[in-house]
């Protein structure tokens, strides 16, 4: 960042005790934060019966760990096939969810930020007002629809009532208004079109915000469940949440493959996360601004 | 030819923005609300429903247990906007700036809880904040010499509970949210302050802050909701709808435990209109007051 | 920098299509983009449905690797089955396959699918009310069956005549449980749950330096409360260890309360006719009886409010506790959760408040239904009532989900009930089939579940068992008054 170098120019002293007070607070908050996880992926290595006889016991004792949950989660057993079954449907949905949101969502906040027009903020309310209404009580009729529709058992069925997400079109609205306007009028002046000037020249801006939306809104739909649930009938459509629920029962908790299930599932969002965060990183560069 | 040059023009140019929200608006929304909203003046049935007009409104706010509800997703509320919006935004800052090293990995830590599925960190919380003493919690307070305590019965505690689990889970969500903003910010700006000498605090408070705006009230209208609509969080922690004395009931908790739970989706979908009431008016009182309606002055 | 931009929503939606086995859908999609707003949610929503597609006609062309739930024969009626237990789902499948064999006219082809607990009860009862997507059979637990049978014969098939043939050996008690509010069977139970006392015989006879058999002798003639608190203050004496209880009482569970009712033909819930009454005196007893023994120090509160959960596994484990009343299905916590404690504990018989009573009730469980949109109601009600309630049937439950059978004739079956290589019959000192017949079928009470249970459960559960037990002195009058008016607020 151009503005931090401005700020420190100089390898002082008082810079290098700035920055190991600095990466110490974050390193120390992450440990904090990091434990629940850690404990997680211990309890993974454990048996079941481990978890149950000694709770989420924090030790690195290799006589209790064991790979066995993993290799069992790998040993391509029915258990291990309906995984990765699970799996791969998840990764479909999401990936072609997150594409399809972040477009839609982003053109709509686009009309919602870069023009003056009556209708805008009575739509905009309209935004946030189903931001805000719990979805439970529209799982029914909109369940009653997705059927009329035809679209019951089917991925589209479930994507397509999420692709118009309130809060990431908030999102980008408030990340748009941030925006000189400048740049359209400047751009009108040399001839573009306003379809143009959305893809061309404000989308690039908006990276930041693609980026953060994107890893926000794959972890939502990574996650989700009582939607899919609904539209979705018979395993082979499961998603990877759905199937990791059905191993908690009020018959018992299968551990064993719950956490190692659970632990494993976080690597695609993590790599999504890790692809993605790299961009919120060289956003509205000073340059593009200055022109 | 001249269909393109309408489509293309300033004034119709929005309009096909939007189409696509006007259209899931009109296809996925309109319905269900109304359904929804006619519900709530039911008594619906396996049989059949019968027109109740406002009594499940009146019984909702003559019970008890509701107003129980409403008052714990409220302090939940009011907390988590206390503690995930100034933190995260201190930490992107800090983050944002020279002094951090590492910056990749500490994101990436940061960010794991939320990626973690409720119900396993729901479940490891669970047994982090167990009443019996293999829980990291009695285990710090046997440490100290103060014996077990049970975290998970009493208010404050439970309430503790639920509110380090929000701060781990969104710490660093919302952290993400105040670094995306910070790149929106003209660097220019912070180069101008500079040339007239401000300190770091001046810059925080003169430029970062105001033009971290749009972010904040982003981040405030979400917490708002997410704080007075949480559920899943209670759920996983008390394994189940049930807390000891209600502590952990939340107003959706609540809509699941006399709505779903108990099929009575008309009573239900009155829990639901209340809660979507109380969410619109302090996000349109908060957006309003922070200027979010305002027309753009150029 | 765009089309660095471009280049990585294209590489995102490529993985997309390659997933999916589909080359360009996906891609396609997101280069429309740049034709316009509403172009582009064309082309996605296309985009998104290839992709479905193309995911679909993979999960058919891989059809052979995809580990299948469906059972039995291809020609046969089609049957579709929903649980939230995986091994439920596996207990039809292998009944399908013994039908097919004794029924080779009316074969069936079943698909059991298995649901999280939560959202499958509220799928199918959206489906039920939506009038369309419920399947032809479905699990139902017992908590949440009350929402369900409210749809009578307009959402279920009665199980009368197809039940008909089982009724005469099979527990009432758990007949009557899964009873619609019009007198018919709606539901077919799996297990009669019976509530029964597991003590810990191994600790009991350390502490109290005797033998397992004098221990045992001494646990047999237990029958009345009174003799149980005896018992348990000769242990407490012996091991005389402040930390170490007899037993433990629930703030997160009524299981004691409706065994105490059962002793007295109480009922809380006052059956469909109502109304609901918490203020009973075998409530009261019990409730007075457990403050007192937390006051003496023989009872401690189970730690996060029941036994059925992490914590109290451990503190079983532990040997905090050494007996402790619970419905026979507990069984199987201590095979899957327990291993170490094997050959450790010995069932018995519930104590009474007064001899003669009756001493157990059926406790938990899930009914088994029929929807009034099956195709084939008269086949599904059939075969759901043989597959839970014949020899073969039983057989199969009791082997591979370890619960109590519902069918008595098979309790006195020494095959059946003293099979040395079942691991229950292993894994206790005694026979549990043995504690059953000594019970006797008519012994065991019957736990009304109406529209007003779930809220006397939660109401006990939150506050009023909280009230009483963590505050011994608090009065056991006051709070089941409390718990009244908060009922009475429902009905």
């Amino acid at each position: 960042m151009e503005n931090t170098k401005v700020r420190n120019l100089s390898h002082s002293p008082r810079r290098i005790i700035g920055s190991i007070f600095g990466t110490g607070f974050f390193a120390a908050l992450c440990a904090i934060i990091v434990f629940p996880v850690l404990a997680g992926l211990l309890a993974s290595f454990r048996p079941g019966t481990e978890l149950i006889r000694r709770g989420l016991a924090i030790d690195f004792n290799p006589k209790t760990m064991t790979l066995a949950n993993y290799a069992y989660l790998f040993g391509g057993n029915a258990d291990s096939k309906k995984y990765f079954m699970w799996y791969r449907n998840s990764l479909v949905i999401t990936i072609v969810s997150v594409v399809v949101t972040l477009l839609i969502c982003y053109f709509v906040a686009y009309g919602l930020t870069m023009y003056d027009y009556k209708l805008k903020n009575f739509l905009f309310t309209l935004v946030l007002a189903t931001m805000m209404v719990p979805f439970e009580i529209l799982m029914l009729p909109m369940y009653k629809e997705i059927i009329k529709l035809g679209l019951i058992d089917t991925y589209t069925g479930v994507i397509i009532t999420g692709v118009v997400n309130a809060s990431t079109v908030f999102f980008f609205r408030q990340y748009l208004s941030g925006l000189p306007k400048e740049l359209l009028s400047a751009a009108r002046i040399d001839g573009a079109n306003e379809y143009y000037i959305s893809v061309k020249i404000i989308l690039p801006l908006a990276k930041p915000a693609f980026a953060s939306m994107g890893i926000l809104s794959a972890m939502g739909t990574w996650n989700a469940i009582l939607w899919p649930l609904l539209v979705l009938k018979g395993a082979e459509k499961f998603t990877l949440p759905i199937g990791l629920n059905t191993l908690l029962t009020p018959y018992g908790n299968n551990y064993d493959v719950l956490i190692a299930g659970s632990m494993f599932g976080i690597l695609p969002i993590f790599i999504i996360f890790l692809l993605f965060q790299k961009y919120i990183i060289d956003g509205m560069t000073a340059g593009a601004v200055k022109g | 030819m001249k269909g393109k040059k309408f489509v293309y023009s300033q004034k119709v140019a929005p309009y096909v923005f939007v189409v696509p929200f006007i259209l899931s608006f009109a296809i996925f929304w309109i319905y269900p609300l109304i359904t929804a909203f006619t519900m709530s003046f039911q008594d619906i049935g396996a049989i059949d429903s019968e027109w109740i007009g406002f009594k499940n409104y009146t019984k909702l706010l003559k019970d008890k247990v509701f107003l129980i509800a409403v008052a714990n997703s409220a302090k939940y509320m009011f907390f988590t906007l206390v503690l995930l919006i100034p933190f995260p935004m201190l930490f992107a800052v800090l983050m944002d700036s020279n002094v951090v090293k590492a910056k990749g990995v500490w994101k990436a830590l940061l960010y794991m809880p939320a990626l973690t599925s409720v119900v396993i960190s729901g479940t490891l919380f669970r047994l982090m904040f167990t009443e019996y003493k293999t829980g990291q919690m009695n285990l710090i307070t046997q440490a100290l010499g103060l014996g077990t305590y049970k975290w998970l019965k009493n208010g404050w505690s439970g309430m503790l509970a639920l509110l380090i689990l929000a701060c781990w889970r969104w710490t660093g969500v919302n952290m993400l949210y105040f670094l995306s903003g910070l790149k929106a910010i003209d660097t220019s700006l912070y180069e101008a302050a500079d040339i007239d000498g401000a300190t770091p605090v001046q810059k925080f408070f003169y430029v970062t802050l105001p033009l971290l705006k749009p972010t904040t009230i982003y981040v405030l209208t979400i917490s708002v909701y997410a704080g007075l609509a949480m559920f899943l969080e209670s759920y996983m922690l008390w394994a189940g709808n049930s807390s000891p004395n209600n502590i952990g009931l939340t107003i959706v908790g609540y809509l699941y435990k006399r709505g779903i739970e108990k099929n009575n989706m008309g009573y239900a979908c009155a829990v639901g209109v209340v809660l979507l009431i109380v969410a619109l008016i302090i996000n349109f009182t908060q957006l309003i007051l922070n200027g979010t309606f305002k027309k753009e002055e150029d | 920098m765009k089309k660095k931009y471009v280049g990585v929503l294209l590489s995102v939606a490529m993985v997309a299509s390659l997933l999916a086995g589909c080359g360009s859908g996906a891609a396609d999609g997101a280069a429309a983009a740049d034709a316009g707003a509403d172009a582009a949610v064309e082309a996605t929503e296309e985009a998104a449905e290839e992709v479905a597609e193309a995911a679909e006609g993979e999960a058919e062309a891989a059809e052979e690797e995809i580990p299948t739930s469906t059972f039995g024969d291809a020609n046969g009626t089609h049957l579709e089955m929903w649980t939230f237990v995986e091994l439920h789902g596996q207990h039809y499948g292998k009944m399908a396959e013994i039908w097919n064999e004794q029924n080779p006219d009316r074969t069936i082809e079943i698909t059991c699918t298995t649901y999280p607990y939560g959202d499958m009860h509220t799928k199918l009862l959206t489906s039920l009310e939506a009038g369309t997507g419920a399947p032809d059979i479905c699990d139902v637990e017992v908590g949440q069956y009350p929402n369900v049978v409210a749809g009578l014969d307009k959402w279920l098939v009665p199980l009368d005549s197809a039940a008909e043939p089982y009724m005469a050996t099979m527990v009432p008690a758990r007949m009557q449980t899964y009873q619609g509010s019009d007198g018919h069977y709606y539901g077919a139970p799996y297990h009669v749950g019976a509530t029964a006392m597991y003590y810990n015989v191994a600790a009991m006879a350390e502490a109290m330096g005797i033998s397992n058999d004098e221990v045992i002798a001494k646990i047999d003639s237990v029958v009345t409360w009174d003799d149980y608190v005896k018992l348990g203050e000769e242990y407490k004496a012996a091991i005389g260890a402040d930390d170490k209880y007899w037993t433990s009482v629930d703030t997160g569970g009524v299981d004691w309360l409706w065994i105490a009712m059962a002793e007295y033909g109480d009922d809380w819930t006052g059956g469909f006719e109502g109304p609901a009454n918490v203020k009973l005196d075998s409530v009261k007893k019990m409730l007075t009886m457990q403050q007192d023994w937390l006051k003496s120090g023989l009872a401690m509160i189970s730690p996060d409010g029941h036994v059925d959960l992490e914590a109290g596994f451990q503190n079983i484990m532990d040997h905090n506790i050494v007996s402790f009343p619970k419905a026979l299905w507990f069984m199987s916590r201590f095979t899957n959760y327990m291993p170490e404690e094997k050959g450790n504990w010995y069932i018995a018989k519930c104590p009474v408040f007064e001899a003669g009573q009756k001493c157990s009730v059926g406790i938990g469980g899930t009914g088994t239904v029929v929807t009034q949109q099956s195709q084939a109601k008269d086949l599904a009600a059939e075969f759901l009532c043989w597959a839970k309630m014949s020899d073969e049937g039983e057989q199969n439950i009791w082997d591979t989900l370890g619960f109590d059978v519902c069918n008595t004739a098979q309790w006195s079956d020494d095959a059946f009930a003293h099979d040395d290589n079942n691991q229950f019959n292993q894994y206790f000192i005694n026979y549990p089939y043995d504690v059953l017949n000594e019970i006797g079928m008519d012994n065991i009470g019957k736990i009304s579940v109406v529209a007003i249970s779930p809220t006397i459960n939660e109401y006990m559960c939150t506050t009023t068992l909280n009230e009483v037990l963590e505050d011994p002195d608090y009065s056991v009058d006051d709070a089941l008054q409390e718990c009244q008016d908060a009922v009475d607020m429902e009905q």
